[in-house]
């Protein structure tokens, strides 16, 4: 089984965002793999490690996990940690042309390195802590025509059949849904808990390949991509309100109802 | 504390991540579950086994063991830089703990450098498959350690376990004390005087000892006011009788072992850096969250004036402990002299950070339960540990004028 796990490197989430006019500060702020893309290599790692003899991802498995990235040549720092983490290698798509690309030219990016990859499975996080659009999976599943398992949050598979099953979680129950090879999967945070890098894998990751490609090398023309190509733009940005200052409940015996009518005019009961 | 990522590789940035989220999610939530581990006077009791064992899954008891034996090479130019990051980050959970680390780190890198390749392959092999195996390194003696022979080079400061040939066996005789891991080690690197008409640095041998070996007696586990998740302890060696291939260094284990005393003093920095930052944390949430006349702490200006002492004085060790430990790496002259004084500064700067942290809390801050008297013992703890504060300071002057200061004033 070849999986490609698709990460992106985002500021850290735990700092307040900047902007830079109408773009996101990138350099100013330490810059992290993003948390959702771990769920969905952290899912890779156990698909493999529960279809292979030895039991472990890595050369020996039998199964291959590629990390994909389109980003600065600074991404690279995000992808040694999914390496880290156990990816057997990884492939980040790095060109100036790229540049204020938006999710059409992402998706387009991303979809030819996979359409010639030779790729059973595309893993991906439900969306990064960065732009927040959740667009990617199904983009890449519509250019390469495979089928989608999206927002699952259980994944099993069949390796004889060629196949994965999935269950998502919908407002009005768990729908569950299958496909056959090739599929792209995206995971939401509740799948399971990303392993940390240990020190064997931090200091393995070093000798583990990472190729960096720019868009010639990919077969992709730079005016298809980028800024100019995007067909969205950002027109404004407003920093979100700051909080209110609350309400305060004076307790003069009625505390208990004030609360109560607080919570329901909020919805939650 | 967040403190920028600049001059960390991308390597030591994982690193420190791995051990942060260890402690995070292992440590510092068992220590706070029940205060009263601690103080238990059963000292096998007090770190729960699976702490070791979730260190030994991620790789953090491997550091130092030589990759043929199945452990983690790290960079040899940026060594005591990331050992200084990963002791920083583990003493935030417990000092102690990281103490029980460091000296299984420290002693696996001289066993690398120094023990045959057949004992190599044995101990590394029992080190490797038991998460709780321990290793100690006994050099300080009831008559002194730091304070007595490392400042003077001459007969009259040697040690008194001795250590005599006879016949194919090494014979050592004396009594260690003040030994970290000493309590519980399974495996002990020994130093004893083998040339009684030598300054300690020439007469000085070093030995590898099995716990189990007949003459070995563990008499006690010192009960210390902090760092008590690492077993301080006592051993006596009547009549040890060892294989000649036990010997490690032949009477120059003080300088053989260099490789350990330089990033020993980065590691007690590091982990007292460790500490102080974990009071740091733990006081910064208090003052946002406690409310006095109306308002949170941190809006009082006497309180905020001392949020910004301490952090200035973490910045301050961190700073000189990544200044000492690029030093000793590069193996520039002034490492030796660099790692004392940060070791110093560390101990100082950090219970001052402590005792701000104890003062903000109130009587909170006495209160074993809410752990922040914890951080103040553990950083007193570093005052004297490697080297008490006034006998470092006399080295750093004795290396800095050897004419003057660094001549031997002759026996009491």
């Amino acid at each position: 089984m070849k999986i490609a796990v698709c990460v992106k490197q985002v500021p850290d989430s735990w700092v307040e965002k900047k902007m830079d006019g109408q773009v996101l500060d990138r350099l100013g702020v330490d810059a992290v793999l993003n948390d959702l893309d771990e769920y969905a290599l952290e899912e890779a790692l156990r698909i493999v490690e529960a279809n292979s003899t030895t039991g472990a991802a890595g050369p020996e498995s039998g199964h291959e996990i590629t990390l994909l990235c389109m980003g600065p040549e600074r991404a690279t720092e995000a992808l040694r940690k999914g390496l880290a983490m156990g990816a057997d290698n990884a492939i980040l798509i790095s060109d100036p042309a790229l540049a204020g690309s938006d999710a059409l030219s992402t998706s387009l990016v991303l979809a030819q390195v996979i359409a010639n990859g030779g790729f059973d499975l595309v893993m991906c996080g439900t969306e990064s802590t960065d732009a927040r659009m959740s667009v990617i999976p199904a983009m890449l599943a519509e250019r390469l025509g495979w089928a989608q398992l999206t927002h699952v949050h259980k994944v099993d598979i069949d390796l004889a059949g060629s196949m994965a099953q999935g269950a998502r979680s919908t407002e009005i129950g768990v729908e569950n849904i299958s496909a056959h090879f090739p599929i792209v999967i995206s995971v939401p945070d509740k799948i399971n808990v990303p392993r940390y890098p240990s020190f064997k894998g931090i200091m393995g990751s070093k000798k583990k390949p990472l190729v960096i490609k720019a868009l010639g090398e990919i077969g992709i023309e730079s005016d298809s991509v980028g800024a100019a190509a995007s067909w969205s733009t950002v027109r404004e940005v407003t920093p979100r309100p700051p909080k209110s200052k609350g309400i305060k409940v004076v307790d003069a015996g009625d505390g208990g109802n004030q609360l109560v009518a607080f919570l329901v005019e909020q919805r939650v009961i | 504390m967040y403190f920028q990522d600049r001059y960390l590789s991308n390597e030591q940035i994982l690193m420190r991540d791995t051990c942060r989220q260890y402690v995070d999610e292992v440590v510092a939530p068992w220590i706070r579950e029940d205060r009263s581990r601690e103080w238990s006077m059963d000292p096998e009791a007090r770190l729960a086994p699976h702490i070791l064992e979730k260190a030994d899954e991620i790789g953090l008891r491997y550091l130092g063991v030589p990759e043929e034996f199945g452990g983690i090479p790290l960079d040899a130019d940026t060594l005591s830089q990331t050992f200084a990051v990963i002791s920083t980050e583990l003493a935030r959970g417990d000092s102690g703990l990281a103490d029980k680390l460091v000296q299984n780190w420290k002693i696996s890198v001289l066993l690398g450098a120094l023990a045959p390749l057949h004992l190599q392959k044995k101990w590394f092999a029992a080190y490797m498959a038991d998460p709780q195996f321990l290793m100690a390194h006994c050099l300080t003696e009831p008559r002194g350690a730091s304070d007595r022979w490392l400042p003077y080079n001459v007969p009259e400061a040697s040690m008194e376990t001795k250590a005599v040939l006879e016949g194919d066996e090494w014979v050592i005789n004396g009594r260690k004390q003040f030994i970290s891991n000493g309590y519980d080690a399974k495996l002990y690197i020994v130093y004893a005087n083998t040339d009684s008409t030598q300054g300690t640095m020439q007469g000085t041998s070093s030995f590898l000892v099995p716990r189990e070996t007949p003459g070995l007696t563990v008499t006690r586990c010192n009960e210390t006011i902090g760092g008590r998740f690492m077993n301080n302890g006592e051993i006596v060696f009547e009549n040890v009788r060892l294989p000649a291939d036990h010997l490690l260094a032949h009477n120059d284990a003080l300088g053989k072992a260099g490789i350990y005393f330089q990033p020993g003093k980065i590691m007690v920095a590091a982990k007292n850096l460790g500490i102080g930052i974990a009071a740091y944390e733990d006081t910064v949430r208090f003052v946002h969250e406690r409310v006095q006349g109306g308002r949170v702490l941190i809006k009082h200006q006497a309180v905020a004036s001392r949020i910004a002492d301490m952090a200035t004085r973490l910045e301050a060790v961190s700073a000189l402990l990544r200044h000492a430990a690029t030093a000793v790496d590069e193996g520039s002259p002034d490492a030796a002299i660099l790692a004392t004084m940060v070791k110093v500064f560390a101990s100082d700067e950090i219970l001052k950070v402590c005792q701000n942290a104890m003062e903000l809390h109130g009587g909170y801050g006495a209160m074993v339960e809410v752990g922040i008297e914890k951080y103040f013992r553990d950083a007193a703890v570093c005052l004297h540990s490697d080297g008490t504060t006034d006998v470092s300071n006399f080295k750093i002057v004795k290396s800095m004028f050897p004419a003057t200061a660094g001549t031997y004033a002759g026996p009491e």
